[in-house]
Formats: C-alpha cells, structure tokens, sequence
C-alpha cells in the first residue's frame, strides 16, 4: 500500500463547546459597557461554577470568568477597569483554589540555567554565535564559552575570533547547557565539557509540544524562568501534551538490538534531540593518530568536537537510530511525556511488535509492501499500548 | 538574492549541518534498501486526511493534511462565457480592411483559424488557475511556476478514445457549443507555510477538488443559448464518475481523470516517493512527474516531467577531518609527524569524495536512475495507479 488516506478527524472538543456561541455573542459587547459585568449576566460563564472547567479549550481574548472570586493566573490578564479574567493564550483553564490559570497547547522553550540544550547555529557573529534553541529568542554562544581545541586551559587569541567559523559555522548543531537567562528571557550557552560541542554521526529531530516546558508529574513547575513576568512566563508549566520533559537524565546510552551496537540518545530540554552512533572517547582518539598517551586522550577527544566527518556507520545501526526517531514521533503524537523510561519502553515495545508482526508479511510484491520499519502507521497503537504497560 | 534563490529553489530548505547532510545521503543511498530517517519504504506515502466538498459555494473543493502538518484548500468555480472568437475576429477584420494591410490580414485569418478551431475543441486559456502560498507574492517565482505547471498538465492532458463524453480532455468538456463554453476557475490556498516543496500537496488536492465538480445539467441543444436544470442534484461531474447505485461500473482503466504530479527524487540508485523535506535537501535530482488516466487504453498516460533545482547544490560542505584546521592544530602539538602525514594526505586527497563527508552534490542524474523513476510511477499496479485509486475512494457525497 503506497498511499493512505484517512478521513478527516473532527477535534473531540468535549461539553464546553456547546455554549461556545452564545459566549461569543455575548464577548463582541463586553468591551464597551464594562458596568454590566456582574449580576446583569449572571449566567454568562455557568462552565466555571460546573465541573466542566478546563475541559475545552479557549482562545486569547476569551473571557475566562468575571466573576471576582478568582484571581489571575499564567496565561490570562484583567482589564483595570473590569473584573474579568481574560486568556492570554490558547489553551486549558486550570484553577488551583482561587487561582485562575491557562495552560497552552503549545509554547516555544523557555530557558532556564542548567537546561540542557540542542541548538542550531543560525549567525556568526564576531565573538559569538547566535543559536536557534527554539526558545523566543535567539540564544548566544560566545567565543570565551567554548571549549578550545588542544587543551583546556588554552588562552582566546585574536587567531580563533578570525577564524571562528572553523568551530562552528551556519547550519551546525550543537549540544550546550544554559549558563544564564538574560532579563529579556534569551539564553546564553556555554559548551565547556567534553560532553558539549558539535554533534555528527546522527539524526536530528526537533518535537513539537511543549517544546521542554513540560513537567514530568503534574506538579507546579518553580523555576527561575517562572519568576519573569508577563506571557512568557506562562508558556511554561504545561502538563499532560508530549513533548521532552526535564528529567534526571537527558543524555544515556541505548544498547540496541539486531546487531545495531550502541545508540546515543541526547533529549534537549528544548524539544530538539539528537540520536547518534555511540562514538567510544578511545576510538575517536586513536582513529585519529596512533600513539596516544592516555594523558592525551582527552585533548584528543576535545579535539574531534569540531569535526563535521562522520564515522562509518554500519547499516544495522541506521536502521536503530531510525526506529529509535520513529518511536519518540509516536510517544510525542501521542501526547505521551518524552524521557528516558517513556523512549526506552517504547523501543523496546517497537522490537516485540517487530517479534508479533513476524515473517508472515509477504514480500512477493516488494513494490506496494509497506515500509518495514515504518512505525508510525498500523503498528503506533501497538507500540503505544506495549510501551504504556510497562509503567 | 539568496532567499529568492531558495524560493525557486525545492524548497525552503532548512540549514542542516554537513554531517546531517552527509548521514541523511548515506543513509539513503545504501543499495537496495535505503533507510528513510521514519522508516518508510521508497514507494510509501505518508498518511494524509483528505476530504471533499468543503465549500458550498463552489462547484467542487477538496482539502487535504499532510503528515507534517501543511494543507491545502481549493475551490473550483465555473462560469459560463460567451466564446468570443467569431465576434472579435469580426471586428478585428472590419479596422484591418480599413487600414489596408495585408500583412495584418494573414495574421487575422491565421488567428481566426485557430480560434475557430478552439471553439470546437476547446483553449487552454479557459482553465485559470491561482496559487495563494502564505508568505509568498501573486506574483513570485513559485506560485506562479506552480500554477503554471499544473495547469498545463490539467489542459494539456488531451483523451486518446475515451468517451464520447471526454473527448478532447478537459478542454473539449468545457465546450457547451460552438458561442458558449464554461470557464474554470481553480483557487488552490495552501493553509500553512510551505514547509518543504509544496507541489505534490497542491497538486493531490486540485486533483481531488475537480473530481468532485459538478456543472449544471444543460437543458437547450444545440446552437442555443444555453439553459441550465436548476435542480443541483441532476448536476453532472466534470469528469463522469461511475454511479454508485448503477450496475454496471465503468471500469476504472476506462474512466478519464484529471492529472496528479507526484514529486520523486532520486539519491544515488535509490528512487524516493513523497520526500520528506530533509531528504529533498540531500536529494541527486528532484522530478515533478505529470500522469493522467486519458481512458484511451489501459494505464497511465505521462503528460510531463520537470526537474526541480534540488537544494542539495546550494549547501555547505562539509570539512573532511584531514583539513580541519582544528584538528590539525592539534595534531601539531601531540605530534609533528602526524601533523605533516595529514596535510600530505590533504594535498592528495584534493577534490575527492571523502567518506563521511558532505559535498555538494554536482552534475546531473544518470540516465538509467531516471527512466526508473518514470517507469515505477507509470507501471501497471505502481504508484501512479495506487495514488489515483486512492483519491478516487475518497467519499464525494
């Protein structure tokens, strides 16, 4: 089958949608006559006294409430001269006691110290790189923040600002943490361990979501970048719509079936990952040169951060690193967290429907036969319910 | 400059590094069987949602949703317009006559010719079409290269013996008679921003919007003016489809369709179908193949292929580690022995292919690669026929 065509799927929108257009009658007035809010529309908003709260969605300019009980959370704001809680973004309205909140469907990252990021280098500046962290703005890389090659403890000369491009140049990827967050909300990187630099022999795969602002546990996130005022703020904090969530670990090791040997998996915090051939530190260094001192090693290591060749890579290991992508697609279609338990269950949920599936699939017609490493399709739900059992 | 470049260019192709590049190239070029970056086969499809008959005031419309999110929205509107040959060439030859000019004169009756001609088995003039992409000018490179590439195939794809129906494609049904004809109008909207070479998209959804058009049932004959059945129901299909409560179907392979352009690139012997926009950007060649059921006889009919400027010329090499300046740099301080290996390896090496290093890709695609291609969209029970078997079963109600 080399083509599927679903019909369209209407959106399950739940109660709340059925006074939708009354209430959007009623908004297209409230602007002007700010005096009838209260008892002359007691019945304007009956969703926030019934327990149909926070099961529809709502757009920006929405009324959430006017009713002056509540207080306003993330995502909404009051006019001064009104009492009602208007959303800021589109999303879900939670209330914890009398806080009012809106949770977006979805927002871009918001920085905070010590995330650990993939980013893509977009503008090289004279002393610094601007990095697509798919933050709202872009985050800096400077010079003085990376690690240089042929040891550690190597000064910054005027020779590496001239040829800074040697490093990183447009289009490169990079793995960074946060060092700090500026007071507009940018982020500034620093790569100064033998775990950061430039990333090869993998695919890269940016998930949509909460694009990191995503909590593990429905908790209530409290963290630097909450503390910033205003909207951006609010993008934060979203619980329950996919998307990498901070956890302990961001960076592990997969070892992985059918002779694929070991996969790296790097979760940036920002929704980006990076999923390459395991590169043993010894090998990359004596590919390199032969006689290595062990003390050396590490300068050699440090050395192949700004390389852009790849290693040979067997095509058992392709094929993991690609079923690998498949099932973080189909975690994050789902809605499900990505981290490291919810990939490594699903991977390994993928192998056992790989076992059910089997050989009965005919391959007389090599032409119309799907994909078969191609997860997404039949097999998603499969994987899904394998890989949600585990927990 | 550079953006316009990219514009005309596949796509609007995302910076992706030289490894990336070179990973993604390797990976698709492996003999035999290509590891696509989700896995599917080279014939496979993403999953769309497609639906017909979204707008009521049109005579036919279709939205489809890709995989990734882009949609596409068209509307087909026709008009009936007086066919305004015979009485232009009329008054054209009544200013000739009086200036005298003779050179004008042949001119005219050649037009005239030709015209008259039109007016039996239809112009192409009278199927327009209009690409809104957001982000883009009415009168950019793109969308005006992309309408001009469907409707040229729309228009161009003329019926061999089909029906008496279809005869002269879709150009001959536009005909009412010989002063009247209908004229098409075809808006296609692409929903979202383009986010990798929006052709196959818009060209599916066009295809499914003209399936599902209706023109009122002409209720004069003849030379007459023409007189229309207002009852929408008795409305006919622009191209017939086979009724579903009649008995006797027509067959599939008889019926005429309106064409489908399906975008097929090729990385080294490999032939992909629906590339994604990363495997666009690695891609040897990028082909916009044109096919057509004309009910002529079995299969499909190629109506044309363009090739697309793969992106993959525009990227950035990548630095073999042997020239990494960095590296070297380092090298020289371990040892200098190695250090001078290296470069000697750099000046040997020169402009050739290091494994695991990007190039741009250069020159054309092999001859061989790319009659492959045609041949697996054209073949019997291959893609060309899949595609259409699966927009024909999309629910026209």
């Amino acid at each position: 089958m080399a083509i599927t065509i679903l019909p369209p799927v209407a959106e399950d929108l739940g109660p709340y949608q059925a006074d939708s257009d009354e209430s959007i009658g009623m908004d297209s007035d409230s602007d002007s006559d700010v005096e009838m809010t209260g008892s002359t529309r007691p019945h304007k908003r009956p969703r926030l006294h019934s327990k149909n709260i926070g099961t529809g969605i709502i757009t920006p300019g929405e009324v959430v409430t006017d009713d002056p009980q509540w207080m306003r959370g993330h995502g909404t704001y009051t006019n001064p001269l009104s009492t009602s809680i208007i959303a800021t973004v589109a999303g879900t309205v939670h209330k914890t006691n009398k806080l009012l909140s809106v949770h977006p469907i979805r927002a871009r990252y918001t920085p905070e110290i010590g995330d650990l990021v993939v980013g893509r280098i977009v503008e090289v500046q004279s002393r610094r790189w601007k990095v697509d962290v798919a933050a709202p703005l872009l985050a800096q890389l400077p010079l003085s923040a990376i690690n240089l090659p042929g040891g550690i403890l190597r000064r910054r000369t005027s020779a590496d600002e001239l040829q800074i491009r040697t490093f990183f140049s447009e289009g490169d990827l990079v793995v960074a943490e946060v060092q700090s967050v500026h007071q507009d909300g940018s982020a500034s990187l620093h790569t100064r361990s033998l775990k950061y630099g430039k990333l090869r022999n993998g695919v890269f795969l940016a998930v949509t979501g909460t694009g990191g602002s995503g909590t593990p546990n429905s908790s209530v996130k409290g963290g630097v970048g909450s503390g910033s005022s205003g909207a951006g703020a609010a993008l934060g904090a979203t619980t329950g719509t996919g998307g990498v969530v901070r956890s302990r670990r961001q960076v592990w090791t997969v070892s992985t079936a059918n002779g694929g040997g070991d996969v790296n998996v790097i979760l940036g915090v920002n929704g980006y990952i990076w999923i390459s051939k395991h590169a043993d530190g010894a090998a990359v260094a004596s590919s390199t040169t032969e006689n290595v001192s062990i003390i050396r090693m590490e300068e050699m290591v440090s050395s192949s951060i700004y390389s852009s060749q790849n290693d040979d890579i067997p095509p058992q290991t392709r094929r993991e690193i690609a079923r690998l992508a498949q099932c973080i697609q189909v975690l994050v279609q789902s809605g499900v967290p990505v981290d490291e338990h919810s990939v490594t269950s699903a991977y390994e949920a993928s192998l056992q429907v790989d076992l059910e599936v089997g050989d009965d699939e005919d391959d007389e017609d090599e032409w119309r036969q799907e994909g078969r490493e191609y997860l997404e399709g039949t097999k998603a739900q499969r994987v899904l319910e394998l890989a949600m059992q585990d927990k | 400059m550079a953006a316009q470049r990219q514009a005309s260019s596949a796509s609007q192709t995302p910076h992706l590094s030289p490894a990336e590049l070179s990973y993604l190239y390797t990976s698709l070029s492996l003999p035999k069987t290509p590891i696509r970056p989700d896995g599917r086969s080279t014939t496979q499809f993403r999953p769309l949602t497609a639906e017909s008959n979204i707008l009521p005031g049109t005579n036919g419309s279709a939205r489809i949703g890709f995989a990734d999110g882009t949609q596409a929205v068209v509307g087909v509107k026709a008009e009936v317009e007086k066919t305004t040959v015979a009485a232009d060439t009329l008054d054209a030859r009544g200013l000739f006559q009086q200036q005298e000019s003779p050179a004008a004169a042949a001119g005219d009756r050649e037009a005239q010719e030709g015209l008259g001609s039109a007016a039996v088995s239809g112009h192409g003039s009278w199927v327009q079409m209009s690409i809104e992409i957001p982000g883009f000018r009415d009168d950019d490179a793109l969308p005006v290269f992309l309408s001009e590439m469907l409707r040229e195939s729309l228009v161009g794809a003329v019926s061999g013996s089909g029906g008496e129906d279809m005869a002269g494609g879709l150009k001959g049904r536009l005909v009412i008679n010989k002063r009247w004809h209908w004229r098409l109008y075809i808006d296609v909207l692409l929903l979202s921003q383009p986010l990798s070479y929006p052709l196959p998209l818009l060209s599916l959804t066009t295809h499914l919007a003209l399936l599902s058009t209706k023109l009122p049932k002409l209720k004069s004959q003849g030379e007459e003016d023409p007189l229309f059945d207002d009852d929408w129901a008795a409305a006919q299909y622009l191209y017939p489809r086979s009724a579903p409560g009649s008995t006797a179907p027509v067959t599939t392979s008889q019926q005429v369709r309106p064409p489908v352009t399906l975008l097929v690139i090729s990385v080294a012997d490999n032939v992909i179908f629906d590339p994604t926009r990363e495997e666009i950007a690695v891609a040897d060649a990028v082909l916009a193949i044109s096919v057509a059921r004309d009910g002529g006889h079995d299969g499909l009919k190629l109506l044309s292929i363009r090739t697309i400027d793969p992106p993959s010329r525009l990227t950035q090499p990548g630095v073999p580690n042997s020239e990494n300046v960095n590296m070297l740099a380092n090298a020289t301080s371990v040892d200098d022995s190695a250090a001078g290996g290296a470069t000697a390896v750099n000046l040997a090496t020169g402009d050739e292919e290091v494994s695991g290093v990007w190039r741009p890709r250069r020159g054309g695609a092999k001859r061989s690669v790319l009659a492959r291609m045609v041949k697996t969209v054209l073949r019997k029970g291959g893609v060309g026929e899949e595609v259409l078997e699966g927009l024909e079963g999309v629910e026209v109600e």
